[in-house]
């Protein structure tokens, strides 16, 4: 009895491994609707934000996308200007070490009765001298100019700093001749 | 020689196996590829122009004065006005919670868009202390129209149709930069 269902089970096995072929047409077709859903939701979009541990962006209903310029990052420790470091914020004694500590900037970073930081000011020129001398070399031209430079600096900042950093910070570009500040935020959700 | 008739009949049928096995390999190829690359991080930018470097509109006439919307960030209050005092001042406490009553803002801008609907700049004077946050959330109340709001119309001055206005005052300007810091 036993031997005589293994024999049939042996013989059925072989019929199935002759007859069995993978259906691709039906995979085929979840593959493309995947293929045409990602380059639905693809986002053609120039911009190459890094994206800063800790950073927590506000959110914004802004329908704007960005496109790539000079980016300066203020988490609530650090400047930070296209992935260079500019300068760290001092821990203030008030509620040093606990978690709500607050920063402020040294001293010896600011000048113009208070307006301007240094540090950020000098970055951001030589940032606007490289930027000019690469639209200088490429064969880009108008007018037979090169490109004027745009002068944008983006702003990537967290949600809890206060108007007085981004002040300092939109001051210092206007001294170092940029002409727009574009304030990145998170997409809102609708 | 030719095949009997039911064997050449049996071979037609059998048709053409078409090779999916490629195809199959690129879209897979694809998809990761575009996974890979699609960023899910969705970043939006509010553009603002800084201050003293943006000519002046030349089709302007010079004899009329601007309206210089002014919407003031204090730590407890807005203040909405206009410099050339074109509407009564208004002032807008915080909520309970202590956050920027940004409905009544909304609604007071939508008020003084109807009236103004050419104009387009808005001039920020946030205090020192406000952080980012409200900010930003208060430049989107002032900037965007949202779609349960009522329309406004606004008047084309070549074709002389109405059109609705999509945004309230998209150009936003800071209008303490200069001022001293600490």
């Amino acid at each position: 009895m036993a031997a005589g269902r293994g024999i049939r089970s042996r013989r059925g096995r072989r019929k199935m491994n002759k007859a069995f072929e993978l259906q691709l047409t039906s995979m085929m077709d979840v593959l493309v609707i995947i293929v045409v859903f990602l380059l639905k939701s693809y986002n053609i979009s120039t911009h190459n934000f890094s994206n800063a541990s800790g950073l927590q962006l506000p959110i914004s209903g802004s329908q704007d996308n960005p496109t790539d310029s000079v980016q300066v990052i203020v988490t609530p420790e650090s400047l930070t200007l296209d992935n260079e470091r500019i300068l760290d914020f001092q821990q203030l004694a008030l509620n040093a070490g606990s978690k709500e500590a607050t920063y402020a900037f040294k001293s010896t970073d600011l000048s113009d009765g208070g307006r301007l930081i240094v540090p950020l000011h000098d970055a951001l020129i030589k940032a606007k001298e490289r930027t000019e001398l690469l639209l200088a070399k490429s064969k880009a031209r108008v007018d037979g100019k090169p490109i004027p430079f745009e002068g944008i600096l983006a702003v990537q900042a967290d949600k809890r700093i206060k108007y007085d950093t981004i002040r300092k910070i939109m001051f210092s570009a206007g001294a170092a001749g940029y002409k727009m500040v574009r304030f990145l935020a998170m997409k809102k959700e609708t | 020689m030719l095949n009997r008739p039911s064997s050449r009949r049996k071979s037609h049928s059998e048709g053409i196996e078409l090779n999916l096995v490629p195809i199959l390999d690129t879209m897979v190829t694809l998809i990761g590829f575009l996974l890979f690359t699609t960023s899910f991080l969705a970043i939006v930018s509010i553009e603002s122009p800084i201050p003293g470097r943006a000519p002046d509109d030349p089709n302007k006439k010079p004899d009329e004065k601007p309206l210089q919307l002014t919407v003031e960030l204090n730590a407890k209050s807005i203040e909405v006005y206009s410099y050339s005092e074109k509407f009564p001042r208004k002032s807008l406490p915080n909520t309970a919670e202590g956050k920027v009553d940004l409905k009544s803002l909304h609604e007071t801008i939508i008020e003084v868009k109807k009236r103004f609907p050419a104009e387009e700049n808005i001039v920020l004077t946030p205090s020192e202390g406000i952080a980012y946050e409200s900010m930003i959330s208060v430049m989107d109340a002032v900037r965007e129209l949202e779609t349960t709001d009522p329309s406004i119309y606004r008047k084309n001055a070549t074709t002389g149709v109405d059109e609705v206005v999509k945004n309230l005052f998209p150009k936003v300007l800071f209008g303490n930069l200069q001022a001293g810091g600490t």
